[in-house]
C-alpha cells in the first residue's frame, strides 16, 4: 500500500465519566473488616482454597463461596514476588517516579493466593521473595479500601 | 472440522501515526484487498469485523466500520477481543455451512488517537484493582518479567535479547513499522527501566493499524487463489482473573495449544515457524514452553515478522500474525520467508499478564 | 446448507430486572442467570464447553469484562469470546453460540449478556456512538441541539426515535393514538411477566397522561433502564438427544444486517429514513429462507421484537414480514397482537419493558424458546401451542437488525 496523504488534523476529545459501581456483599465485608483492621478471606467449600480479596466464585473448582463466613487471614506474610516501579502509569501516560515504588504480591498467613500491595519500609535493593511481610493499617481506619494502607518488612 | 476453509488473503497497515481517521484506513485497506483478490463487496457472505468501543473512542465501534468495508446492507457481526477470536468465530460461521466467505477485519488507532495502557486499566476489576490503582499494564508485565526470570534463573540480558532479535526481523519485514535493522541487546539495555526488570525496549509499541483476512470454504477458496493457506484447528481458553494463576507456567496457553493440534491432527513440534503476539519480551518464552517448544523454537522459527515488536494494533494484531502465517505458507513472505514452511501457528492475547490466549494452527498443504 | 440442527436447550434470568441491584456487583450478578441456566438444564459447569458473553462495554465503563467476570461466568479453562454489537449484542452473542456449534466446533455453548444500567449514564453510554463526531462539531461551532438536521441530539435517543416514530405514523396510516394502545398493551403483558421490570397493568389513558419527551414519543412510550443478565444454553443435536427430554427450541433461521449510519438522524443530509429498516427485510428474509418459512404473515405463532419505543412493535410487525405494511395498527384494533390473539407480540412485554440493554436482544428469543417450551413463568403463557416463532434485535445507530427463527421441531437434514 503506499503512504496516504494525510487529511485530517487530530480533535482532542477528553472525555472523563463516573460511575458507581457497586462492590457486593463479599467486598462490603472485606472493606468493613479492613475498617477493623482485620484482613479477611472467602473460603472454598470444596477445594478450601481461602482467597484475598473475597469473591463469590472459587475460579478453580466453580464453587459458591460465603459472603458471611469469612475467614481471617494475616496479618503477616511472605512476599512471593514483587517488582520495583520506576515509572507510575497515570490516565495512560508514563510519569517517572522521584522515589521508586516497591510493589509486592504477597501471600497472607492463612491466605492460600497472593494479594497485591506496596511494600515500603526497605530498599528496593534488599527486597527478596520468602521475606516476611506485615500488614499497615491507616490509623484512624476510614472503612475504605485504601486502609490497607501498605506492608513493611516484620 | 466438518469442512475445509482456508484463508484466501491479507492486507494489513500499521504505522506509528496513520494520519487518517479509522474509518478512510479501513476503506483503503479492505478496497486493496478486492481490487487484489479481483472481488468486489458483493462476493462477502458475512463480515466478521473486531474492534472495541474504548479503543475506538465510539460506543458501538462497529457501526462506523460497516460502510467503509463494505458491509452496507450484509451480514455483519463484531468481535470485541484479539483478531484471533474474530477469524475463528469467521471460521465457525463458513463451517455451520450457511457461507462461503468471511471478511474478517480488526483494527485500532494506539498509536495516535487511545492510549493503549489507559485501555488496559479500564479492564480491571472496578471495585478493586481500579481503586487501588497499583496495577496497571506494565506493573502487571514487571511482575510477570520478574517471576519468570526467577523462575528460570535468568538474567534481564534474556529479555534484552529477545527483544533486539525480534526488532532486528521486525527491520526485514516491509508490513511491519518498528524494526531496527542490527538492532542489539545493548541498545535495549539502555532504554528505560520501567517495573523491574522490564524496560522501555521489552514492550510493544503503539500502533496504527488494520488487517484484514478474506477466508473461505475449500471450494471458493480454489476457484479465488492458486495458494490457500489451510485453516487447521484452533483453540482458545481463558484463565482466572485472580492472582491464583501462575504466570509463567500459563495454563491457557497450554490449553489453547492441545485443542489446535488435536483438531489440526498434528504435534506441536511439526510447526514449522509459531507467529507469537509476546507483547513483552519476556511472553515469548512463556509463550513457547506453554505450546511445548523449547526455549529458542527448536525446529519453529520464532515470529519470524518481528512479531508483536514489529507492530502492535489492539485488536488487529492476532490478525496480523495470522496474515504472517499466510504470508509464510504461500511463500509470499519475502526476506522473512522460511523455506518450505508447511504448518504455522498463530497466536493472540487478551487481559493482563495473558489471561486469555488463542491460537489458529495453518498449513500450505490441503491435509 | 445447513450441516447440523442446534437448540436453545434452556435459559435462566436474574430472579429480577430492576432499575438498581444495589446488593450485588456486576460480576456477581452476571453469575446469578449462569447459575440459574445451569439449574434449569440439569447441567454442570464441566459439561459447557464453550462460553460467548456480551454486553455494551461503555455503559458501565468496563473495557472486556469477560476478563474480570471469568470466574463468575464458569469459563476459567474454557474457550470464551466476547461479541459486542450494541442493542443487538444479546441476540449477538447467542448467535455466536448458535455458530460454534452448526460448526462442528463445540457441543454445548453458554450464550451470556448482561447489563448494569444503573453503575453508567445509559444516555452517555449511548451518545458515545457520535461522541466523536459530536465533540468535533462543538469545537467547529455546529449546534448539536438545535437546526441543521441535528435537533435529534436534543432528546437522547428518544429525539433521535422520534423521526423515525413520525415517519412510520406518515407511511403507515396508524394513528399516535395507536403507540399509545401497544404501549398500554406491552405494559399491561409486562404486568403478568416476573421477570419483567415495568409491572403495572397500564391502560391507554394512563400512556396518554404521561408528557411528551419529542412528538410522537412520550414518556409512556419509552423503555426504561434495567440492570438484569439473561443466559441461554446453546446444544447441538446430538446432545439434545442425549442429555435432554427432548423439550427444546430449535433455532431454524438467523441473520443480521446493517445500513447506513445516517440512519440515526444524527449527521447531516440525512440519507435514510429511520422507518424505512431495510436490514431487517434482509436479515428477516434470509431467516426465513433458512428456516422454510414462505408467508411468516401465516406461519408464525408469535413475535418477539426489539422495541425500545412504543411504536416499534408496530413497526417491526411489518418490516418483518408478519403482516403487510400499515396493517399492524389493524392487526392491534382487532386484539390479533394480544397474548391470546393470532400473532401475540410481545407477550412479554417486550424491552419496551424491560431493558437490561446488552440482554434485551438475548431476552428476545429467549422468551420464544420458553413459549416454545411450555416453560413460561407467570401469567404472559401464550395459551395457544408455539411452533413456530420469529424474534429480532435493533441496535447499531438505528441501522443494524438481527432475527432469529425458532421452532418446535429441528430442520430435516
Amino acid at each position: 500500500m503506499t503512504a496516504l496523504e494525510r487529511i485530517v488534523t487530530t480533535s482532542v476529545v477528553p472525555l472523563d465519566f463516573t460511575y458507581n459501581y457497586r462492590v457486593g456483599p463479599y467486598l462490603e465485608n472485606y472493606i468493613q473488616g479492613l475498617g477493623r483492621k482485620k484482613i479477611l478471606g472467602s473460603k472454598c467449600p470444596d477445594c478450601g482454597k481461602v482467597v484475598v480479596p473475597p469473591r463469590k466464585v472459587c475460579g478453580l473448582c466453580n464453587a459458591i463461596m460465603d459472603a458471611e463466613g469469612l475467614v481471617e487471614c494475616g496479618p503477616e506474610g511472605t512476599v512471593d514476588n514483587f517488582t520495583v516501579g520506576h515509572v507510575a502509569v497515570v490516565k495512560g501516560l508514563i510519569e517517572k517516579l522521584d522515589v521508586p515504588q516497591v510493589l509486592a504480591m504477597v501471600v497472607l498467613d492463612g491466605a492460600s493466593v497472593p494479594l497485591l500491595a506496596e511494600l515500603k519500609g526497605v530498599e528496593p535493593s534488599a527486597v527478596a521473595r520468602g521475606m516476611k511481610v506485615k500488614a499497615v493499617f491507616r490509623d484512624p481506619t476510614e472503612n475504605d479500601l485504601s486502609d490497607l494502607s501498605h506492608f513493611e518488612p516484620v | 472440522m466438518q469442512r475445509k476453509v482456508a484463508v484466501v488473503a491479507q492486507k494489513q497497515i500499521n504505522s506509528a501515526d496513520v494520519g487518517m481517521p479509522r474509518e478512510r484506513m479501513l476503506y483503503e485497506l479492505v478496497k486493496s484487498l478486492y481490487e487484489e483478490v479481483g472481488i468486489s463487496r458483493d462476493d462477502i457472505d458475512t463480515f466478521v469485523l473486531c474492534s472495541n468501543d474504548f479503543n475506538a473512542g465510539h460506543t458501538i465501534s462497529n457501526v462506523f466500520e460497516d460502510c467503509p468495508v463494505g458491509a452496507y446492507m450484509k451480514d455483519e457481526t463484531k468481535v470485541e477481543a484479539d483478531g484471533v477470536w474474530a477469524a475463528t468465530y469467521a471460521l465457525a460461521r463458513i463451517l455451520s455451512g450457511l457461507y462461503e466467505t468471511a471478511l474478517v477485519v480488526g483494527n485500532s488507532q494506539g498509536g495516535s488517537v487511545m492510549r493503549p495502557y489507559l485501555m488496559m486499566d479500564y479492564q480491571l476489576a472496578p471495585v478493586y484493582d481500579r481503586q487501588l490503582g497499583l496495577l496497571n499494564e506494565l506493573s502487571a508485565a514487571g511482575l510477570q518479567a520478574h517471576a519468570f526470570l526467577a523462575k528460570k534463573g535468568l538474567t534481564p540480558d534474556t529479555l534484552d535479547e529477545i527483544a533486539a532479535r525480534n526488532l532486528a526481523d521486525a527491520a526485514k519485514n516491509p508490513d511491519a513499522f518498528n524494526g531496527k535493522a542490527g538492532a542489539s541487546a545493548a541498545d535495549v539495555a539502555a532504554t528505560d527501566m520501567l517495573y523491574e526488570p522490564l524496560r522501555k525496549g521489552h514492550c510493544y509499541p503503539f500502533t496504527d493499524g488494520a488487517c484484514a483476512l478474506l477466508i473461505a470454504s475449500e471450494e471458493k477458496a480454489k476457484k479465488l487463489t492458486d495458494r490457500p493457506a489451510w485453516i487447521r484447528g484452533v483453540g482458545d481458553s481463558i484463565d482466572t482473573y485472580y492472582p491464583e494463576r501462575d504466570v509463567v507456567d500459563v495454563k491457557s496457553v497450554k490449553l489453547a495449544g492441545e485443542r489446535a493440534a488435536a483438531m489440526a491432527g498434528i504435534g506441536l513440534k511439526d510447526l514449522d515457524l509459531v507467529e507469537l503476539s509476546a507483547k513483552f519480551a519476556h511472553q515469548e518464552p512463556i509463550l513457547l514452553e506453554g505450546l511445548g517448544l523449547p526455549a529458542d523454537g527448536g525446529a519453529a522459527s520464532v515470529s519470524p515478522s518481528g512479531g508483536a515488536f514489529g507492530a502492535y494494533a489492539f485488536n488487529a494484531a492476532g490478525l496480523v500474525r495470522i496474515a504472517e502465517c499466510f504470508k509464510q505458507l504461500t511463500g509470499s513472505a519475502g526476506d522473512t520467508q522460511v523455506e518450505g514452511a508447511g504448518y504455522a501457528l498463530a497466536h493472540g492475547q487478551d487481559g493482563l499478564c495473558m489471561q486469555h490466549n488463542a491460537v489458529m494452527i495453518m498449513s500450505s498443504e490441503e491435509g | 446448507m445447513i450441516m447440523s440442527n442446534v437448540a436453545i436447550a434452556g435459559v435462566g434470568y436474574t430472579p429480577v430486572f430492576v432499575s438498581k441491584r444495589k446488593d450485588v456487583n456486576i460480576a456477581e450478578m452476571i453469575s446469578e442467570s449462569v447459575a440459574t441456566a445451569l439449574e434449569n438444564t440439569g447441567l454442570t459447569p464441566d459439561d459447557i464447553d464453550a462460553v460467548t458473553f456480551g454486553n455494551m462495554q461503555t455503559f458501565e465503563g468496563l473495557n472486556m469484562p469477560h476478563l474480570w467476570s471469568a470466574e463468575h461466568i464458569l469459563a476459567v479453562d474454557k474457550p470464551t469470546i466476547r461479541i459486542s454489537t450494541g442493542g443487538t449484542t444479546g441476540m449477538s452473542t447467542l448467535q455466536a453460540a448458535y455458530y460454534y456449534v452448526a460448526s462442528g466446533l463445540y457441543d454445548i455453548v453458554m450464550a451470556v449478556s448482561w447489563e448494569k444500567q444503573s453503575e453508567g449514564d445509559s444516555q452517555v453510554g449511548l451518545a458515545g456512538i457520535v461522541m466523536p463526531e459530536a465533540m468535533v462539531m462543538v469545537q467547529h461551532g455546529l449546534d448539536l441541539f438545535g437546526g441543521g438536521g441535528l435537533s435529534a441530539m436534543g432528546g437522547g435517543s428518544t429525539g433521535a426515535a422520534s423521526f423515525q416514530a413520525m415517519s412510520y405514523l406518515h407511511h403507515s396510516g396508524a394513528d399516535p393514538e395507536h403507540i399509545d394502545k401497544m404501549a398500554a398493551l406491552e405494559r399491561s403483558n409486562a404486568a403478568l411477566n416476573p421477570y419483567a421490570h415495568l409491572r403495572k397493568k397500564t391502560s391507554v389513558e394512563d400512556i396518554q397522561a404521561t408528557p411528551f419527551i419529542a412528538w410522537p414519543l412520550r414518556f409512556g412510550h419509552t423503555c426504561p433502564t434495567s440492570d438484569g443478565a439473561t443466559t441461554c444454553i446453546v446444544m447441538s443435536e446430538e446432545k439434545v438427544r442425549k442429555m435432554t427430554d427432548g423439550n427444546v427450541a430449535w433455532i431454524t433461521g438467523l441473520g443480521s444486517a446493517t445500513s447506513d449510519p445516517s440512519t440515526a438522524n444524527f449527521l447531516e443530509g440525512q440519507l435514510t429514513d429511520p422507518a424505512e429498516q431495510e436490514p431487517a427485510r434482509i436479515a428477516s428474509a434470509k431467516a426465513y429462507k433458512m428456516a422454510g418459512i414462505k408467508d411468516p404473515s401465516r406461519e408464525l405463532d408469535m413475535a418477539e421484537m426489539y422495541n425500545g419505543f412504543a411504536h416499534q412493535s408496530l413497526m417491526w410487525l411489518e418490516k418483518l414480514g408478519c403482516c403487510k405494511e400499515g396493517e399492524a395498527h389493524k392487526l392491534l384494533d382487532a386484539g390479533a397482537l394480544n397474548i391470546d390473539g393470532e400473532i401475540p407480540t410481545n407477550a412479554s412485554g417486550g424491552v419496551f419493558s424491560t431493558n437490561a440493554i446488552g440482554a434485551s436482544a438475548m431476552n428476545r428469543p429467549a422468551e420464544c424458546a420458553l413459549q416454545i417450551m411450555g416453560k413460561i413463568e407467570g401469567g404472559h403463557k401464550i395459551p395457544k401451542k408455539i411452533r413456530k416463532a420469529v424474534s429480532h434485535g435493533w441496535g447499531g445507530m438505528f441501522q443494524y437488525v438481527t432475527v432469529m427463527v425458532l421452532a418446535d421441531e429441528p430442520m430435516k437434514s
